[in-house]
C-alpha cells in the first residue's frame, strides 16, 4: 500500500461551479485570439527584451566607468608624481640658470685687479685730490 | 516543482547562461516564462495593460538579480515572485482601481464575443465587490491553478491565510452570484 492510498488527495468540496469557472477563464484570458495571440507574446518578448538590454547596457556602461575610476585613481597618483619631478627639475634647472648669469654678471662688470692710476700716486698732494676727482668724473 | 531534478534540462542550460551574461539565454527564459508570468500580474493587477507593465518591470529586475539566482532551483517560482512584487508596487502605487474601470477590464478586450454579455458583466461586478487580496488569491488558484503555497509565496503571505482568503472568495462570488445559471 502507498501512501498515496493511504492519504489520498482531498478533493476541492469548495471548488466554485464550473460555468462560473468557465466564466471567471474567460474574463482573465490571456490576449489575443489563437490566431494573433502568436503575434502578441512575440511584441511582449520584443518590449521585455528592448528593457533588459538597456539595464544590460546600463550596467554595462556602469561597468566601463567603475574600471575608468579604478585607472583613474592610479593616473591621478602618477600624474601628481610626474608633476612634482617636473616641478622640482624646474626649480633645480632655474636655480643654475640665475647662478650661471650671476656669476656671468660678475665676470663681466669687475675687473680682475683693482688698481690705481700711477700717475695719481705721483702726484703732489693738492694736485692729488683734483686728480681724484677727475678720475672719478671721468668714470 | 522547486525539485532539481525536475527542472527541464533546457531550462537550467538557460538560467546558467543567463547568468553568465548571455542575453540571448535570457530571451529564451523570457520567452519560456512570459505568459504565465503575465497571468500572475493580471491576478494582482487585474487591467491588462497594468499587467504587461508588471510583467516588464519584473523581467528587468529578474535580469539584475541573475547573480542571486540559484540555478539548481526553478526558473519559473523565483521569476514569479519577483513578478508578482512588481505587480503589487504597481497595484500600491495605483491605489484602488474604480468599480467601473475593473468592469471594463474584464470585459474587454479579448472576451469572447459570443459568451453572455449579462453574465460577465454580474461576474465583474462581483469580483469588483471582493478585496484586492482575494481577488488574487481566487484567480491565481482557480484560473490558473497555483497551488495555495505556491499563492502564499508570490504574495508574501502564509499558505493557510491563502487557502482562507480562497474559501472568503469564494463564499462571496457564490453570495453574489446566487441567481445566476450553474
Amino acid at each position: 500500500m502507498t501512501d498515496e492510498l493511504k492519504f489520498p488527495e482531498r478533493s476541492d468540496r469548495d471548488a466554485l461551479a464550473e460555468p462560473l469557472v468557465r466564466l471567471l477563464r474567460d474574463a482573465y484570458a490571456p490576449p489575443g485570439n489563437p490566431a494573433s495571440a502568436e503575434a502578441y507574446w512575440h511584441g511582449l518578448e520584443q518590449r521585455i527584451l528592448a528593457r533588459t538590454s538597456v539595464a544590460n547596457f546600463a550596467n554595462a556602461d556602469g561597468q566601463w566607468w567603475s574600471v575608468l575610476g579604478g585607472w583613474a585613481q592610479a593616473g591621478l597618483v602618477a600624474a601628481a608624481a610626474i608633476f612634482a619631478l617636473a616641478g622640482a627639475l624646474n626649480q633645480r634647472f632655474n636655480a643654475s640658470e640665475s647662478q650661471f648669469v650671476y656669476e656671468s654678471m660678475l665676470q663681466q662688470n669687475t675687473p680682475e685687479v683693482l688698481s690705481a692710476p700711477t700717475d695719481l700716486l705721483a702726484a703732489p698732494e693738492g694736485s692729488r685730490s683734483d686728480a681724484t676727482l677727475i678720475y672719478v668724473l671721468s668714470h | 516543482m522547486n525539485d532539481p531534478a525536475r527542472i527541464p534540462h533546457e531550462e537550467r542550460a538557460l538560467a546558467e547562461a543567463a547568468r553568465a551574461g548571455d542575453h540571448d539565454a535570457f530571451a529564451g527564459l523570457v520567452r519560456l516564462h512570459q505568459r504565465r508570468a503575465y497571468l500572475v500580474a493580471r491576478a494582482i493587477v487585474t487591467v491588462h495593460e497594468d499587467a504587461e507593465d508588471a510583467v516588464q518591470d519584473g523581467f528587468v529586475r529578474a535580469f539584475q538579480a541573475l547573480d542571486r539566482f540559484d540555478p539548481r532551483q526553478a526558473f519559473g517560482p523565483w521569476l514569479n515572485r519577483i513578478v508578482a512584487n512588481a505587480a503589487l508596487d504597481l497595484a500600491r502605487r495605483r491605489k484602488v482601481r474604480s468599480t467601473e474601470e475593473l468592469h471594463d477590464a474584464l470585459q474587454s478586450p479579448f472576451r469572447d464575443p459570443g459568451e453572455d454579455a449579462e453574465l460577465r458583466s454580474r461576474l465583474a461586478d462581483a469580483l469588483a465587490e471582493l478585496p484586492e487580496r482575494a481577488r488574487s488569491v481566487i484567480v491565481m488558484h482557480d484560473v490558473e491553478g497555483f497551488t495555495h503555497v505556491e499563492i502564499g509565496e508570490m504574495l508574501g503571505i502564509p499558505g493557510g491565510t491563502a487557502r482562507s482568503d480562497l474559501h472568503h472568495a469564494r463564499q462571496k462570488l457564490r453570495v453574489l452570484l446566487k441567481d445566476l445559471r450553474g
